[in-house]
């Protein structure tokens, strides 16, 4: 086979759009788990609601991208409030095995239900940007693709600032690092772990949402994504954001890559494979776990 | 806590009454519920022993379904090998799978065991489809051949049907005797006070691994029982419903609790049918169920009604 480097970096660049949808996946997952020490099983399907919010709304507000990219996000953060206030606030923080089964039921509940309601057909959405691109050299890229990666990056450098400098951030980051000495300056645990959800919620929901222009749309596609999360969180080191980040776009370029030379069969494998080495490796993730370090 | 007297009864009548079904209905449609009912008890009863009694929460429970009903499956069509024989090949590929995964995955955190446990389980899945050379990847192995005894052919639901529930018993019979058994005791005493257990001397890490293993390989010859009961295997045998189907059976009658488990599993296997709904609405009402044991009884029913009589004994006290 002719390799040419347009090829390379035409893969490279697929990527790493896939590798910023995953982070976003998995940096929530990693934010629930630092706050709330709660692996979600239900995030994927979040994700999955993201889309069809997104799929839902364009048709009605005449497939304009943006408004309805909002009210996916809006939409998906308030199932994660109603997901805290309703379920997640009544678990304790030793009730692991607890905490994995509700979201395991709450997952069943969504995927069944949005598969009994919308049947398991894929669907397509289509934009008003459609299948526009643009080309850099001999390099294409669709604008909806350019737009997801875009959205991730800014929404990454949104999260950054929030956890680094406001009071909202700080007070995740303090019950991250230690619970007690959190309550102790008046924190109240109750409120960031809403927060936290809400929040990973809607990275999930905008996934999504830039999602669902790029590939077909079903209800069994966030269980698809959530199990890659889950293995990205775990070679990132549980809880560990920006080992997450790392993860997430590293694991996408090499997806692409193996996915560009090899059958389709390593590309899928190939995640589970790296992460049963690291497990084997570093049992508790390349990067160190609990405190949410972001800088 | 102690069996009632009359457990021993309940079970003969149980017993007697499940070995007269066939003769008791001709229609293949109860019959096969009742098939599925009892391999998926075999299998939810083991998961009972890994997450009940050891406290791990595993989902490579699916992986070794799938491992064992593709032996089963292959020994018989491409090794020309008998079904009984399938059977025992799928009990010890996933005996030597299941060690060599135990004594790794034993190690991690219970946080990571429940994630590699699930990769394992889809890794599996991902095999079943794209390994083609050996599992036809999406086609499947169809055409799985009635098994046979000494001429004897369970060719229809109702004889195959004696094949599932001399497995169940002897599973069930097995599982409870172990639960009895030295075994069984330490894993309930490692649950309640694991460094009690480690003061006397009693490293928990190979009972714990005992019991993954031996769940592993009764979970893999029901997965091999069930590929010839649906005569035909593909990657759809790995789906995620399965495993949710044995966790839903755990959950609900009490994990670490062995009737209730039993009880449960009945109830779950006759009710969705009994009640005809689609089989996305048969997952939602799973689901549904799941939460609101999570929420109101997260040590399931026998934990509730325990609660209840220790209430009501105190109550009675005072």
């Amino acid at each position: 086979m002719e390799v040419s480097a347009t090829y390379l970096l035409q893969l490279l660049l697929n990527g790493l759009m896939l590798g910023l949808i995953y982070a976003l996946i998995a940096v929530g997952l990693a934010l629930i788990f630092g706050v709330l020490e709660v692996i979600n099983f239900a995030h994927g399907e979040l994700l999955m609601l993201g889309g069809y919010a997104m799929a839902l709304t364009l048709p009605l507000l005449g497939l304009s991208y943006w408004p309805s990219l909002l009210v996916a996000v809006i939409a998906t953060s308030l199932v994660g409030v109603v997901l805290y206030e309703f379920f997640l606030r009544h678990i304790g923080q030793a009730e692991f095995e607890r905490s994995i089964l509700t979201t395991l039921g709450i997952s069943m509940i969504l995927l069944y239900g949005m598969q009994y309601l919308f049947t398991a057909t894929p669907m397509m959405v289509d934009t008003a940007y459609g299948f526009d691109g643009v080309e850099i050299g001999s390099i294409r890229i669709t604008l909806t693709r350019l737009i997801a990666g875009a959205l991730s990056v800014a929404a990454f450098t949104g999260l950054y600032c929030l956890l680094k400098f406001t009071q909202f951030g700080r007070a995740m980051r303090a019950i991250a690092q230690n619970r007690e000495a959190a309550l102790m300056v008046g924190i109240k645990p109750r409120h960031v772990a809403r927060n936290a959800v809400a929040l990973a919620a809607a990275l999930c929901g905008l996934a999504g949402a830039a999602l669902a222009p790029i590939q077909l749309l079903h209800p069994a596609m966030g269980q698809a994504m959530i199990f890659k999360a889950f293995a990205l969180v775990v070679i990132g080191g549980l809880g560990n954001m920006t080992g997450a980040v790392v993860v997430a776009i590293a694991l996408g370029m090499i997806e692409s890559w193996i996915g560009g030379f090899f059958s389709i069969v390593w590309q899928e494998g190939a995640i589970f494979v790296i992460m049963i080495v690291a497990v084997l490796l570093r049992p508790d993730g390349l990067f160190k776990r609990g405190s949410m370090r972001v800088g | 806590m102690t069996e009632p007297r009359w457990t021993s009864y309940a079970v003969l009548v149980a017993i007697a009454l499940l070995a007269a079904l066939p003769l008791m209905t001709g229609s293949n449609y109860i019959v096969g519920i009742a098939i599925s009912g009892l391999i998926f008890l075999a299998a939810a009863a083991s998961l009972n022993l890994v997450y009940g009694y050891a406290g791990q929460l595993s989902f490579a429970q699916l992986g070794f379904w799938g491992v064992g009903g593709y032996c089963a499956a292959i020994a018989v069509v491409d090794l020309g090998q008998s079904f009984w024989f399938g059977i025992a090949f799928a009990g010890v590929v996933n005996l030597l799978l299941s060690t060599v995964i135990g004594i790794v995955i034993t190690r991690t955190t219970r946080h990571a065991f429940v994630v590699v446990t699930l990769t394992f389980a889809l890794l599996a899945g991902l095999i079943a489809r794209d390994w083609v050379g050996v599992t036809r990847g999406p086609l499947g192995i169809p055409g799985l051949p009635p098994p046979s005894l000494m001429g004897f052919a369970f060719d229809t639901s109702a004889r195959f049907y004696y094949i599932a529930l001399v497995f169940a018993l002897i599973a069930l019979a097995f599982l409870y005797s172990l639960k009895t058994s030295r075994i069984g005791l330490i894993l309930k005493a490692v649950k309640q006070n694991a460094p009690l257990v480690e003061s006397q001397g009693i490293a928990p890490g190979p009972y714990k691994l005992a019991a993954f293993v031996i769940a592993s390989v009764i979970t893999g010859m029901a997965g091999g029982i069930y590929a010839f009961n649906l005569k035909v295997i593909d990657p759809s045998f790995l789906d995620f419903y399965y495993m949710q189907t044995f966790l839903i059976i755990v959950i609900i009658g009490g994990a670490g609790s062995f009737w209730a488990v039993v009880l449960a599993g009945a109830a779950m296997v006759v009710l969705p049918e009994a009640l005809r709904f689609s089989n996305e609405l048969r997952m939602v009402i799973y689901g549904v169920v799941l939460v609101a044991v999570m929420m109101f009884m997260p040590r399931g029913v026998s934990g509730w009604l325990e609660d209840r009589r220790i209430a009501a004994l105190r109550k009675a006290l005072r």
